[in-house]
């Protein structure tokens, strides 16, 4: 089992009024609700957690992108990865990722991974995520154009890595004359990429494909097993053995001495992400086009609960989220990795509005007591597609 | 080609083919033809509306590619290219200068056409028009809008809206709509809903105009139109009170009754005729 520690950081300092008067964090959520002096002090927090965790022992630290919101801090994940590249040295620094979707020029996101891969001398992952869909809104790109874009950009990008001589790039939504990005990247022929997925078979299919890593993203184990299955089928259909490592499930984690105390001081922050940091309409998050009418039609079909309407029972029962004491904790990975066939555990630890002395903690503990007895697992593939 | 009747009336429904798919269209009246333009609502029906301006003319109704029971046109991404679509489908149906009537974002599309091809069409008539960038009146994010905040802001009345959003949409309804919506977004994202290019190009429309605005217009501001009516050579405007821009659908009667007055009158000068 490969352990990442992953960030969202957060602003937790919402206004006691933000239920009633905000329907979100995002997008219009009102800018003046940062506050300078604690703002600058949690980015400095957050990457203090990261570097802590590869101490800790964890194998990668990762980072991700989100615009104009409350819920995470990050407009550019490679300036963060940037600042851990150079104040670490053993765990790969992951951007889970840079949203190709939205970016107008991506042909930047190949130099600036480039460029990480020799900060951080080969550890770079390389994380390529469509973005969602309030940040279509918020950076004015249509929608309607996301996969393609997103199709264009990974393509471009890849050959941008590869090609050993300058060339030309010519598609629906870019268009290049001279592509010839300097330096090339120091892990050859590139850096590691990891996809989310939350269902799409063509996604499955292309993530299989390439021989990239396939991250769920925060959803029932049910509804996560048959994307796990999914992507396995795939990789079987073009004659790939699935490596569980390439499997990475995400899951905001919470560990303390004791059940009670866990839960009793758990519950709080997990609501905070549940119900405030994902408060946001359909209309924010699956803006026109975004979905495929395919993928729109498996989540209306699918009924999937809108995260605030989840209470704490319901996402700890759905494995949305674990929480509990060491032992506790430990069994119910053990549990879902049965279930689930991962070899990779993206875990979220700095939850919501936590404190960064309960984050370290939750950290230790998890490091020292659960990550042992869950590293032998998922090395060989216990779990086969279901038919 | 089938026949439709349902209780406002009856038209044809046909499909037309075109590179990548079909287009399906509305034929009902007779008399003059007027191309109806619909809006970002609208498509895959045949209204109390269109069938009260059958009664003097007659009404071609498409869905535009990607809206309604139309295909998705991978050819037909822009606005630019909605104008080339249109005049194909003139010349399919033997159209000769027909009336170009349009409501909102058909509006835009109709100003564009009679802007690319003056000699094109009869008399135009802008429903409530988007296409203008107007940043000191800027209309409503229609995008963000969410089901239970459509009916307020569409309609002056929010009673009137009941048939149009049903309390519990099906699924296929909310597929219905998301599809739509995306042919919507396709054309209007960005720049949002409006050609920035149109407004200066408005002085070479020669055809006779008239822009029709519903008074409590909550997604396009009523500036809008007045802004067309200014810069459309001898453009007529024209208020309709007590209505949202749902236009047609909220007051059916006094949108068809403007539209076949100034129809009737210009028709002899614009020289509409199949």
């Amino acid at each position: 089992m490969k352990f990442v520690f992953f960030h969202l950081m957060p602003y937790p300092y919402l206004p006691d009024d933000f239920d009633e008067r905000y329907p979100s964090p995002s997008l219009n959520f009102p800018r003046k609700f940062f506050d300078r002096a604690l703002g600058n002090r949690l980015y400095h927090r957050y990457l203090d957690e990261l570097e802590y965790a590869e101490r800790l022992g964890f194998d990668g630290i990762a980072v991700n992108e989100h615009h104009q919101s409350a819920y995470g801090l990050m407009p550019s994940p490679n300036i963060m990865a940037a600042a851990l590249a150079r104040r670490t040295e053993r765990a790969q620094v992951m951007v889970l990722g840079n949203a190709i979707g939205v970016r107008g020029n991506p042909l930047r996101v190949a130099e600036e991974i480039a460029m990480l891969d020799h900060l951080s001398n080969g550890r770079v992952v390389s994380g390529f995520v469509r973005g969602i869909g309030w940040e279509y809104f918020g950076h004015s790109v249509n929608p309607t154009r996301s996969r393609d874009r997103f199709n264009e950009a990974h393509d471009l990008i890849i050959k941008a890595w590869t090609a050993d001589e300058p060339f030309q790039w010519i598609s629906p939504n870019y268009e290049y004359r001279y592509v010839n990005v300097w330096p090339r990247t120091l892990q050859e022929p590139h850096p590691p990429i990891y996809i989310p997925g939350a269902g799409s078979t063509e996604t499955m299919t292309f993530v299989a494909e390439h021989g990239y890593t396939y991250m769920s993203v925060y959803a029932d184990t049910r509804v996560v097993r048959r994307w796990f299955d999914g992507y396995r089928r795939a990789a079987e259909e073009i004659g790939i053995a699935p490596d569980p490592e390439k499997i990475a499930f995400s899951v905001p984690i919470y560990v303390a001495e004791t059940d009670e105390q866990a839960h009793r001081e758990g519950r709080q922050h997990v609501e905070w992400l549940f119900h405030k940091g994902l408060k946001q309409s359909t209309s924010l998050v699956f803006p026109p086009g975004y979905m495929s009418p395919g993928s729109m039609r498996g989540l209306l079909v699918a009924g999937m609960k809108a995260y605030t309407e989840m209470s704490y029972e319901e996402l700890l029962a759905g494995g949305y989220v674990v929480v509990g004491s060491p032992e506790s904790v430990t069994s119910r990975l053990r549990e879902l990795q049965e279930e689930l066939g991962f070899g990779q555990l993206i875990g979220l630890f700095s939850i919501g509005d936590i404190t960064h002395e309960q984050t370290t903690r939750s950290m230790e503990l998890f490091a020292s007591e659960v990550m042992p007895a869950l590293r032998p697992l998922g090395v060989a593939c216990g779990v086969t597609a279901a038919s | 080609m089938a026949q439709v009747a349902n209780d406002v009336g009856q038209a044809t429904v046909e499909y037309l083919d075109f590179p990548g798919g079909r287009v399906q269209l509305f034929r009902g009246g007779a008399g003059t033809p007027v191309l109806f333009l619909h809006a970002a609502g609208g498509a895959g029906e045949w209204h109390e509306f269109h069938e009260l301006l059958a009664r003097r003319f007659e009404v071609f109704a498409p869905d535009h590619p990607g809206f309604g029971g139309s295909d998705e046109l991978a050819e037909v991404e822009g606005v630019d290219d909605l104008v080339y679509h249109y005049l194909d489908l003139i010349e399919r149906l033997g159209l000769e200068r027909p009336h170009v009537v349009g409501a909102s974002f058909g509006g835009w599309v109709a100003a564009e056409l009679a802007v690319a091809r003056p000699d094109a069409i009869g008399s135009l008539v802008l429903l409530g028009p988007a296409g203008l960038r107007l940043p000191d009146h800027p209309v409503t994010d229609l995008f963000l809008l969410t089901p239970d905040q459509l009916p307020g802001a569409l309609f002056a009345d929010p009673a009137k809206a009941s048939a149009l959003f049903p309390a519990e949409p099906s699924i296929e309804d909310v597929l219905t709509a998301y599809r739509d919506m995306t042919a919507f977004a396709r054309f209007a994202w960005n720049p949002f809903l409006c050609n920035p290019k149109l407004e200066r190009r408005l002085h070479r429309i020669t055809a006779p105009t008239l822009v029709v605005c519903p008074s409590g217009d909550k997604i396009v501001p009523v500036e809008h139109g007045r802004r067309y009516a200014e810069r459309i050579p001898d453009a007529g405007f024209a208020l309709v009170e007590k209505c949202g821009h749902a236009m047609y659908f909220e007051r059916p009667g006094e949108f068809a009754e403007l539209i076949t007055k100034f129809l009737t009158t210009g028709a002899d000068e614009s020289g509409a005729r199949r």
